[in-house]
């Protein structure tokens, strides 16, 4: 199959729509990346631009799978921020966290490391922001308990939550993007990204040992202080909580049978979110909804639609025509191609856009492989998936490249200035990058041994 | 009856390099009209007398606080011994780093009704008091304000029998 010959793309025509909509999208991703203005103040006015310049029909932005807005992954991202939200005042995250502690029994680096695996886990099942938010208070505080530099426990959560929140579905922004556009299930995210984020994770904790292991030190009264928190005081609505916990286990039961159930995850999220409203018995659910991360959402919208623009004028079926010709159409190539580009990529642009950009990308380069096919014959041909996968481990893995390339790094930085110890560019490039590169290069390894030699 | 007739005329100021250190002591022995007994706030000025922030006692309990405390509850976590250490940290710093400096300020001419609508928008209990070069003349508290509106119940019986 892989050395099928290319078959040639229906021409297009690179008239002043094309070149309208292509000079939209780069100045739009080249303001985003230069951070002179809002992401979402530039991703709202360029979409509009998209409409109000007639590249994209209102219709198409807003009703058409292939060129608007993917209405999937804003519910999904609604309602897991408002099922969070809900859940956040019971104390459960403060409970986790501070439990977590203790296990460690005051050990510096114990402690780190069981930070380390409890956000992952966090993150596969909630956002990575929502899970750096909630974890880096807790982390800096006992840091300060045991009176050492909270700095490597900040750049260890913010690096664990990017290889944790590879492993499924929900786990990071680029997998719902990727689940959406591919038709892929919460189990095809089980099955084939959590084996190797298990891998990854341990490979991760032996690095942070060799790097961090022997530097943290603290005297054993300090641990004392640890040892002395009470976890049982962070549980402040115990009733709340267990209706919390019910619904979240119904969801997450609900992402691994969606597929066998014939639902979306977005369906099983907004059901989470609505019935949690209901049985928190909230008589103005207006902070709740308030709390949503609303520039996220609409940064989201904005560029579905500036996407859509660049899809429907063929600017994105010319860089798949380019990448086929530079893998010739050999599928090994055409993934390490897509892993190791997302990962730079990733660690420069953001990658949520950049997903953006590669998922109509790759339906496009699967179109011109296989024109016959459609559906999910095409988007599930067995030759595409690992290309998939590729996507998903580069853009999610590649976030950790640098401060900018993960949202959750950006959160990390903010904190650790707020504490009066900025880590810098350089600083968490320092740490970030060569991690970055150990867990693709791993997660290389990965894909040409389970796809491409066992096939399994 | 205008601000400047109900505020306190200013004495004690501090400047912007002041550290917190010298700042708390200013604030526990400043003066509020003829007794030394201490302010619950300093207007900050410049060299050039113009006030660019204010440092009450509760900006210094925000400067022993941890930011990341705001994120979550963990008021339960802390440990002995945990204000004296970021106090220590803390002495050295500068006024301007920890002062408020969205100011609520009135002309000294507003009427009172001016002052009170300030004070409870801003959730303030205090405001400095500009004259026409903007420079502040003094400071109005909530306390004097509650002492003016006190005598205006009182002489409230004394008006109705008037009529």
């Amino acid at each position: 199959m892989t050395n099928e010959p290319i078959v040639s793309a229906q021409p297009f025509v690179m008239d002043t729509a094309f070149w309208t909509a292509t000079a939209i999208f780069l100045v739009a991703y080249a303001i985003i990346v230069s951070e002179k203005v809002h992401k979402t103040v530039v991703a709202i006015f360029a979409a509009s631009l998209m409409i109000v310049l007639k590249i994209l029909e209102q219709h198409e932005a807003f009703h058409v799978e292939e060129l608007g807005v993917d209405w999937n992954v804003i519910f999904l991202l609604i309602s897991m921020m408002v099922i969070i939200n809900l859940m956040r005042p019971s104390g459960i995250f403060e409970y986790i966290a501070i439990k977590s502690a203790k296990l460690g029994k005051g050990e510096p680096f114990r402690i780190m490391a069981i930070f380390a695996v409890v956000t992952a886990v966090l993150s596969a099942l909630l956002d990575n922001v929502t899970t750096v938010l909630l974890i880096t208070p807790v982390t800096v505080l006992i840091a300060d308990a045991l009176e050492i530099d909270p700095i490597p426990y900040l750049i260890s959560c913010a690096l664990a939550s990017n290889i944790g929140g590879t492993a499924t579905l929900i786990g990071d922004p680029p997998n719902i993007m990727i689940a959406s556009k591919a038709y892929l299930t919460f189990m095809d995210f089980i099955y084939h990204l959590t084996p190797i984020v298990i891998v990854l994770m341990v490979v991760y904790i032996l690095t942070i040992k060799v790097i961090w292991g022997k530097k943290l030190k603290t005297k054993d009264s300090l641990k004392k202080r640890i040892m002395e928190m009470d976890e049982r005081g962070a549980i402040k609505d115990p009733v709340m909580l267990k209706k919390a916990l019910f619904v979240l286990a119904l969801v997450l039961t609900g992402f691994v049978f969606h597929g066998a159930l014939h639902l979306q995850p977005a369906t099983i999220a907004l059901f989470g979110a609505g019935l949690l409203l209901l049985l928190s018995k909230t008589h103005e659910p207006h902070h709740i909804l308030a709390e949503v991360e609303w520039p996220t959402i609409f940064f989201f919208i904005g560029l579905f639609i500036i996407v859509g623009g660049v899809v429907k004028v063929g600017l994105i079926k010319w860089m798949s025509l380019q990448i086929l010709d530079l893998t010739q159409g050999n599928m090994f190539a055409t993934s390490m191609v897509v892993m190791w580009f997302s990962a730079f990529a990733s660690a420069i642009v953001d990658n949520i856009p950049y997903v953006a950009t590669m998922n109509p990308l790759v339906i496009d380069m699967a179109k011109q492989l296989w024109p016959k096919l459609s559906g999910l014959q095409l988007l599930h041909h067995p030759d595409l998936m690992p290309v998939w996968w590729s996507l998903a481990l580069g853009a999610c893995l590649g976030g950790n490249g640098s401060a900018i390339g993960a949202s959750a790094n950006v959160i990390v930085i903010g904190l650790s200035e707020k504490a009066g110890n900025k880590i810098s560019f350089m600083k968490f490039m320092a740490y970030g990058m060569p991690i970055m590169i150990i867990t693709v290069a791993i997660s290389t390894v990965y894909v040409w041994l389970r796809y491409y030699v066992l096939k399994i | 009856m205008k601000a400047k007739d109900l505020m306190i005329p200013l004495q004690e100021y501090l400047t912007p390099d002041h550290t917190l250190k010298e700042a708390a002591n200013f604030l526990r022995i400043a003066g509020r009209g003829e007794e030394k007994i201490g302010v619950k706030a300093l207007p900050v000025l410049d060299t050039k007398g113009k006030l660019i922030g204010i440092l009450s006692i509760g900006d210094i309990l925000k400067a022993v606080y941890p930011k990341y405390m705001y994120q979550m509850d963990l008021g339960s976590f802390t440990w002995d011994g945990m204000v004296e250490t970021i106090a220590k940290k803390m002495a050295d710093r500068k006024v301007k780093d920890f002062m408020t400096q969205m100011v609520i300020t009135i002309r000294e001419d507003a009427p009172i009704m001016e002052c009170v609508d300030q004070m409870l928008k801003h959730n303030v209990k205090r405001v400095p008091v500009l004259n026409k070069e903007n420079k502040v003349i003094g400071i109005l508290y909530e306390r004097d304000i509650f002492f003016f509106i006190t005598n205006a119940m009182q002489n409230s019986v004394e008006v109705q029998n008037d009529e």
